[in-house]
Parts: C-alpha cells; structure tokens; sequence
C-alpha cells in the first residue's frame, strides 16, 4: 500500500517509516506538520495516511483538522487518526461524513505491531479501524441506552469488535464461533437497533460507529 | 550644592505662603460647608471640598495617597487650616522681623539713634544675638508647620486600617488565585513534557521491539537496548525538571551548581547564604535562577549569565544578569509562574529587560 504519514516526533516517524517499509508498504512521504500533509497528499494522493492529532504549531487537534479536510478532499483515500488518548468528540468527527477508509487508534497501539498493521491494512481497504478503548468509551457514553440494554451478552460481544472494524471471519476467529453465528447475530443487533442493514460490511461498520457516537 | 538649599528655602517659604492663604479659603469653606452637613452634602460641598483637598495634595506633593471619600476630604480641611494659618503667622514674624533689623541698621549707618540707643558694641552684640535666635526660632517653626502639614495629609487622606487591610485582603486573593493557576500551568508542562517525550520514545521503543521480535534482527534488539537507555535518562530528566531532589538534601547552593553545570551557557554563580532559608522561600529562589538562566541561553543568546543570591537581613535576595539581547516578555508563562509563586510568598519580582539587552531578573523573598 501507498503511504503518507504525519507525525511530529521524529523517533515514531522515523521508526513508522521502517517499519512500513519492512512490511512491503511504500512510504510516499512523512511529514511533521499538517500543512505539510495535506500538501503532499495533495501532490499524490495515496492509499492511506497516518495521522498523529497532536501537531504544531498548537499541539492541539491540528492533525485531526487535517485529516477531516482530506476525507473533504479526497473521499478515497484512507485516513487513519493516532491520537494520545481516547475523544470522543475526535471519532464523531471523523465518522461525520460518509465516505470509507477511516480509523481512530491510540497512539500507544502503535507499539502493537500487529495490530496496527491490520488496522492500516483495514483503512486502506475502505473499511474501519477502531481501537478497542474507543469503542469501549462509545460504547459506556452513548446516549442510546436503552435500545442497546435489549442486546444479549453475546451480541454486545459481537458489536464491540464489529465497531472495531474487524470482519465476521476475524469477529469469528476471536470470539470462537461459527461465521454463520455471527452474521446472525449481526442481523439481530441491526434489528434491535433499527439501523438499515443494507450495503456492504464496511458501511455497516460505519452506522453501527456512528450510531453509538451521535 | 548652593542652588540646590536657595531653591529649597524659596519653596518652603512660598509653599508656606501658599499655604497661608489657602489655609483662609479652607476656613472659609469649612464655615460656610459646615452647617450644611446636616443636609446630606450637597454637591457643591463635596465637589470644593476635595477640589482644595486636591490643591493642597499637590501643593504639599502628596500625589500617592491614594482614594479618600468626600467626608474625610472636609475633615482635613477642617484640620489643616489653623496649621497653614501658623505657618502665615510664621512668615509674618519673619518678614516683620526683617524689616525691623534693616531699619534699625539704616538708621544707625544715617547717624540716627532708633529708640534711643546708640550703635555701642554691647548693644549691637546683644541685638545681633537675640536676633540670631529668633530667626533660628522661626525658620525652625516654618520647617516644623511643613512637616506637621505633611503628615496630617497622609494621616487624614492617607489609607486608614480599614483600607490597609482591605487592600491586604485584595492582594491575597489575587496571590492565592495565581498560585492555584501557577500549579495548573505546572501540571500542563508536566503532562506535555511525558507525551511528548517519555511517551514517544516509549511507544517508539515498543514499536523496535515488535519489529525486532518479527525479524529476528539482532541489530534492532540492540537498538532497543539503546533507546531503553535513552528513555531512562529522558525520565531521569523529565523528574528533573518537575523538582530536584538536592534542593531538599543538599540545600540552595548545591542545586544552583546543578543547574549551572547543565546550563548550555556558561554561568557565574555566588551564592552567599550564612543559615539555611525556609524550603519554600529556597524553592522560590531555586525556580527563579532555573528559569532565568533557561530563558539566558533559549532566548537571549546569552554567553555569560551572572547569578547572585545574598541575603541582606531577614531577605533572600536572586539577582539573575544576563549579556543577551534583552526583550523578555514578563508576561510569558514561565516568568507569570515565578511571578505568582514570589507574590504569595509576599516577595518582590522584577523584571528589567530593554531591547538590546541586558536582562536582569530580580526576586526579593522575605523570610521572617
């Protein structure tokens, strides 16, 4: 896959770099700053970028601005947010348009090797990567309550890895049951929800995201 | 030397002139405003009162008074006017005086015999004597109605206990709100300075490992090792930064010569303590000289900082010097904090920093 990463410290830069490289990705370019990824990502667009939230020159959400503006940009290419710790607002935000390829992880996921991979490979394939704690705060503070006390133990289970990203065979693997139970389970969250369940899986993911975010 | 006791003499005795005359103004006014009080002052009452009040303030160069209200305005007038009318009476004699001594002495030198005495030596001596002391005598009434004028005013106008303490109770709140600011801006630094360091060279050591445990690589294993290294001495650092441990064992000096040591550029420090000062005021001066010297190198591009910390009676006093180009901005965050740790210490912070330089930082730190 191609790349563009921004991140300010050159240690994880430098050290994402090798790492994507080791893996057979193309780095196209890494950036310390936001106004120097959206430059680049607008000279060549890639398959997916890496964005650190925390930039200069404010050390705010400079990051996250940047990758909301190339999801406006360029609704093709995936954008995965690194960020220090858990937001909520910063997963609203970045599932407020409907377009594919996003994801929210912590930055200390990074060390995960993995893991990060997998959400890199996830997000640049059009479909989401949310990390574990990010579901699990959207989940503890949605304002849904009520239509989610409906679902079982099981279909929660079921919910909080989909809302992850992960596919029904991961979903599958991980939770020990037949892919079969879980697309039965994932119907019967949908109808419990009320949620459309039409589209593909990655558009699914989305509305269950943006469902426990809103 | 001699202009300087003319121009001395000629305004103490136009000031008591001055003060004369207003003195019958003030009695005037104080007549007529007097039965008025009754009457919840009437707007004119108040407006004259503190116009005089104002004239007698410049007059008398008591310009940092401060606020006083309408009726203690019209106490003062009421008071001060038998002192200035003194002080006319003064004058008079003076004056009175020096006209009789020149006509005594014209009229000697035209041959003529005032009151019937002649120039004798005796009468002369005894005339020019008693002359002397009462001039004496005068001059020293004049220059005691001054000092009596004066200290009416800061007694009357001046802020009374009411006041002091109100303002004693503003400054408080104010230092006490800073250094709870001054400990959130402390904190911020604090959590920025593990993020952005600590933790990014943690997660990047993380992230060596998990590529080293992929590809078996030897290399990255001891890459790994090395930025272990590193980070324990980043956190050495960072622990550093947030309170060093030698001020508590050590004491100031010791601490100082840590900082000077690590300082970038290099720094003369004389640190003159005969007994050990209490931990909060070492604290304070501990900061101030870190930041100082910190901002010296950052800022300034200085290439010599001076660093003195005497303590003159019962004062801590930090005198930070540096040879960079100046333009410190006081209102910085760094120089904000130290400035709010020293005012709740009820110290004293100064900043002097020109464009072009030299910076000189200065705290005062009492230690009763």
């Amino acid at each position: 896959m191609r790349v563009i990463l921004a991140e300010d410290s050159t240690l994880l830069r430098e050290g994402l770099v090798r790492l994507l490289a080791e893996e057979g990705h193309e780095v196209v370019a890494a950036t310390a700053d936001a106004d120097a990824l959206l430059a680049a990502v607008d000279a060549d667009p890639p398959d997916v970028t890496v964005v650190d939230v925390r930039m200069p020159p404010t050390h705010t959400d400079e990051g996250l601005r940047a990758a909301l503006e190339i999801r406006r940009r360029h609704p093709g290419v995936g954008v995965l947010v690194l960020s220090q710790y858990v937001e909520k607002r910063y997963a609203t935000e970045l599932l407020s348009s409907d377009t594919q390829g996003v994801g929210y992880l912590l930055k200390d996921r990074v060390a995960q090797v993995q893991e990060f991979l997998d959400a890199l490979e996830r997000v640049g394939a059009g479909g989401a990567a949310f990390d574990p704690e990010v579901v699990r705060q959207l989940l503890a503070r949605t304002t849904h309550v009520d239509p989610l006390s409906h679902l079982t133990a099981r279909e929660r289970d079921v919910l909080s890895h989909m809302a992850q990203g992960h596919t029904n065979a991961s979903i599958a693997a991980q939770l020990y049951i037949s892919q079969s139970a879980v697309e039965k389970h994932i119907n019967a969250i949908f109808d419990k929800l009320r949620l459309p369940s039409d589209g593909g899986y990655s558009r699914r993911v989305l509305a269950i995201l943006r469902y426990l975010g809103s | 030397m001699r202009i300087r006791w003319a121009r001395a003499g000629v305004r103490l005795l136009g000031g008591t002139a001055l003060g004369a005359l207003t003195a019958v103004a003030d009695l005037a006014f104080v007549l007529v405003a007097a039965p008025l009080l009754p009457l919840r002052s009437p707007r004119f009452v108040t407006a004259g009162a503190r116009w005089l009040t104002g004239v007698e303030r410049r007059r008398l160069g008591l310009e940092d008074v401060g606020e006083y209200g309408d009726r203690r305005a019209l106490a003062y007038l009421a008071v001060r006017w038998p002192v200035g009318l003194l002080g006319g009476g003064a004058l008079f004699l003076l004056a009175y005086g020096a006209v009789t001594a020149t006509g005594a002495v014209a009229d000697w030198l035209s041959g003529g015999r005032p009151d019937g005495m002649a120039p004798t030596v005796p009468i002369v001596a005894y005339l020019t004597t008693v002359g002397v002391v009462l001039l004496f005598l005068d001059l020293a009434g004049l220059a005691a109605v001054v000092t009596l004028e004066r200290r009416l005013g800061r007694r009357l106008l001046g802020p009374d206990d009411r006041e002091l303490m109100r303002r004693r109770i503003a400054e408080l709140a104010t230092s006490r709100a800073g250094i709870v600011e001054a400990v959130d801006a402390e904190r911020r630094r604090i959590e920025r300075d593990l993020h952005d360091g600590l933790q990014q060279r943690l997660v990047a050591l993380a992230m060596l490992l998990g590529r080293a445990r992929r590809n078996g690589s030897d290399d990255l294993y001891r890459q790994a090792h090395d930025e272990a290294q590193r980070a324990v001495e980043e956190l050495r650092e960072v622990a550093w930064r947030v309170y060093p441990a030698a001020l508590d064992e050590l004491g100031l000096a010791e601490a100082l010569a840590t900082v000077a040591e690590r300082s970038p550029v290099p720094v003369r420090l004389r640190c003159d303590l005969p007994v050990r000062p209490a931990p909060q005021v070492e604290t304070a001066a501990y900061f101030t000289v870190r930041e100082a010297v910190t901002n010296a190198a950052k800022h300034a591009g200085a290439t010599l900082v001076d660093v003195a910390v005497t303590a003159p009676d019962t004062m801590v006093i930090v005198r930070i010097t540096d040879d960079g180009t100046g333009g410190a901005d006081p209102g910085g965050s760094g120089l904000t904090g130290l400035a709010r740790r020293i005012a709740a210490l009820d110290g004293r912070f100064t900043v002097t920093s020109p464009p072009g330089g030299p910076t000189v930082v200065e705290a005062v730190l009492p230690c009763a």
